[in-house]
């Protein structure tokens, strides 16, 4: 077996080079000023400091709250699906899971400009509400319009582990709880809800973290003037060209994750000690 | 059984391989040993048929790739990317030229140089043309839907965009420069101006306006929304202006008294180009009367060819106002260099701005 230690090395050198090195740049940009000349940095904590203005913690509550709720509609979504596939012959559950996949094929940014056809004013939608007689509806760069672009592409990320995880239950112990005279819900709520937390726990960081760090979404659905953590991160490295506070915005967003799943990895645990 | 499991699998990354390696050689292959020329233009800029043709009569291969500003462009200069010839605009050239990024132009190579427009040289980011090629140019204006702006509105000028009567109701152009220029215009100051105290002012303009108006930073997607008519007002180029007004009738497009930005995108040619000949051959060709007629109507940019844009004018985009940009206002300025403090400055309440909710 102790041979084999010697292959792991090409993957160290690799990930050293694509994930360890491009995050200690990143950390350098952040407490340096003057941008990319980095002949003669000049460390300072000025663009943490930035940070704290009411402006942009604004933008960091409000990504905040548009993360959390896309989450939670996700769940509630992706929770409903992957039971109802659960519940299914294990050939259609493979169909019906292909089905949920089939959508993550194509490109997102495809998929973002096809809510636009759908939602602008003289989308799809709204052309339909016209013809039936009914006022057409405001939709295109609303909250609503980001959050069901979020909810559709992040959805498949929700409802695999969690159907993973229905799957791995054993139906003996739906039936003991049955028999020892649980009612469905209880059934459900105290044996099958249960068990499948750590699917749903694996959703729920997956989606979070690609919600909360999105911008190509927001950008077209919300137009310019919506701005979430990942916008301001885009702007400061795309069009303005303040790579330090950017590479500080992404540092700070980068702890904040971790101790996001950190806290929520506990979570885990606890159910599990609990069992 | 076992075995046959595996050869299926074999068989299958095998497949998979193979379908991966011929898409890389169909992408490799037509490189061969001609002389390559790489192109980074705005997006929708020209009319692609041309490369083609270019690439026929001198037996070469065109690499043309877009951006979608002249920021975006400068980060992938930034990154290490290269390219032989450029299509920035102004400031961005100024910039380029004090950086020492661009080769001068040989304009004894250039046998259609006669066929430029007057009005289209010299301008103030490079008084001698040293180092560009005029290509497109224009000024900045708002389109506004006729059949729903009252037309006494219209002497307001700029503040018409802070006229509650069309709240949640415009497009602003998502762009730092333009949206203070707009301000800073409005409020009877430079656009170039470095004076905080006038670029404050201009900053509680976007902001009121913001609060106020609820408008749609937009970038291209405009195009589309005014030609299916779904806003009242809008901050265009003229170029795209003239673009949706051929395409829908019922808009009209204002240049405020109070002054603008007339800009211009020329061809640069970088340092890094090592095909100098052919790059002077490729600017040329696009300098050509056809050809600069054939990308003046697929854009809707004015030409800076004299010929070709009084040809489309006359014929294509007839009774479009915006199509010929009025050059000699005295209240009109182009874009110059900012230096990086200023710049900083705009860029942080430009953040602001966009980030105020």
């Amino acid at each position: 077996m102790k041979h084999y230690v010697k292959m792991v090395w090409p993957y160290v050198i690799w990930a050293a080079l694509i994930i360890v090195l491009p995050l200690l740049l990143i950390i350098l940009y952040s407490v340096t000023k003057n941008g990319n000349e980095l002949v003669n940095i000049q460390f300072t904590l000025e663009n943490f400091k930035r940070m704290t203005e009411p402006v942009y913690m604004a933008v960091f509550i409000k990504s905040f709250e548009l993360g959390i709720l896309s989450v939670v509609i996700c769940l509630i979504l992706g929770y409903l699906l992957a039971y109802f596939i659960a519940g299914f012959q294990e050939k259609v559950q493979n169909l019906l899971i292909l089905l949920v996949t089939i959508p993550m094929w194509i490109n997102t940014l495809l998929r973002t400009y096809a809510w636009i056809s759908l939602l602008s004013d003289n989308g799809l939608i709204n052309s339909f509400l016209e013809m039936i007689g009914l006022q057409p509806l405001n939709m295109m760069y609303t909250d609503f319009a980001v959050l069901i672009g979020l909810v559709s592409d992040l959805l498949p990320f929700m409802v695999i582990p969690i159907h993973t995880s229905l799957c791995k239950i054993d139906q003996s112990l739906i039936e003991a709880s049955m028999d020892l005279g649980a009612n469905r819900f209880q059934t459900f709520w105290r044996v099958t809800f249960k068990l499948s937390i750590p699917g749903v726990l694996n959703g729920v960081i997956m989606t979070f973290l690609l919600s909360i760090s999105t911008f190509v979404i927001p950008k077209l659905l919300g137009g310019g003037q919506y701005t979430l953590i990942g916008n301001l991160i885009e702007n400061q490295f795309i069009s303005i060209g303040d790579w330090n506070f950017g590479s500080a915005i992404s540092v700070i967003l980068a702890i904040i994750i971790l101790v996001s799943i950190t806290l929520m990895k506990r979570i885990d645990k606890d159910e599990i000690e609990e069992e | 059984m076992k075995k046959s499991g595996i050869a299926k699998k074999v068989f299958s990354v095998a497949s998979v391989l193979g379908l991966c390696a011929s898409m890389l050689a169909g992408c490799g292959s037509g490189g061969g040993s001609k002389p390559t020329l790489k192109v980074y233009s705005w997006g929708e800029y020209i009319d692609t048929s041309l490369l083609r043709d270019f690439e026929q009569e001198y037996d070469c291969k065109v690499i043309y790739e877009t951006f979608d500003s002249n920021e975006s462009m400068y980060t992938k200069l930034q990154s290490g990317e290269t390219y032989d010839i450029l299509v920035p605009s102004d400031y961005m050239i100024e910039r380029l030229i004090k950086e020492d990024s661009l080769q001068p132009i040989d304009w004894t190579k250039i046998s259609n140089a006669s066929n430029l427009a007057d009005d289209v040289m010299g301008l103030d980011y490079d008084p001698d043309n040293t180092y560009s090629v005029p290509f497109f140019y224009g000024n900045v204006g708002i389109l506004y839907d006729t059949t729903v702006v009252d037309s006494a509105d219209l002497s307001e000028g700029w503040e018409l965009l802070r006229d509650e009567k069309y709240a949640n109701d415009i497009y602003m152009y998502d762009s730092e420069r333009d949206s203070f220029m707009i301000a800073l215009k409005a409020l009877g100051y430079s656009m170039n101006t470095s004076n905080t105290d006038e670029i404050d002012k201009a900053y509680e303009w976007l902001l009121e306006q913001h609060s106020s108006m609820n408008p749609v930073y937009a970038g291209d997607d405009v195009i589309d929304n005014m030609i299916s008519g779904n806003k009242a007002l809008a901050v265009v180029y003229s170029g795209d202006g003239s673009y949706i007004m051929a395409e829908n009738e019922d808009l009209g497009f204002l240049v405020p008294e109070e002054g603008t930005n007339v800009w211009q995108d020329a061809m640069v040619i970088t340092k890094d180009c090592t095909e100098v000949d052919l790059a002077h051959k490729y600017m040329d060709f696009m300098l050509r009367p056809e050809s600069a007629y054939a990308n003046t109507v697929e854009v809707g940019y004015t030409s800076t060819v004299a010929e070709s844009r009084d040809k489309a004018a006359k014929e294509d985009f007839a009774g479009i106002d915006s199509y010929i940009p009025d050059m000699s206002r005295s209240q009109d300025e182009v874009f110059r260099y900012q230096d990086k403090e200023t710049k900083a400055y705009f860029a942080e309440l430009w953040t602001k701005v966009k980030a105020s909710n």
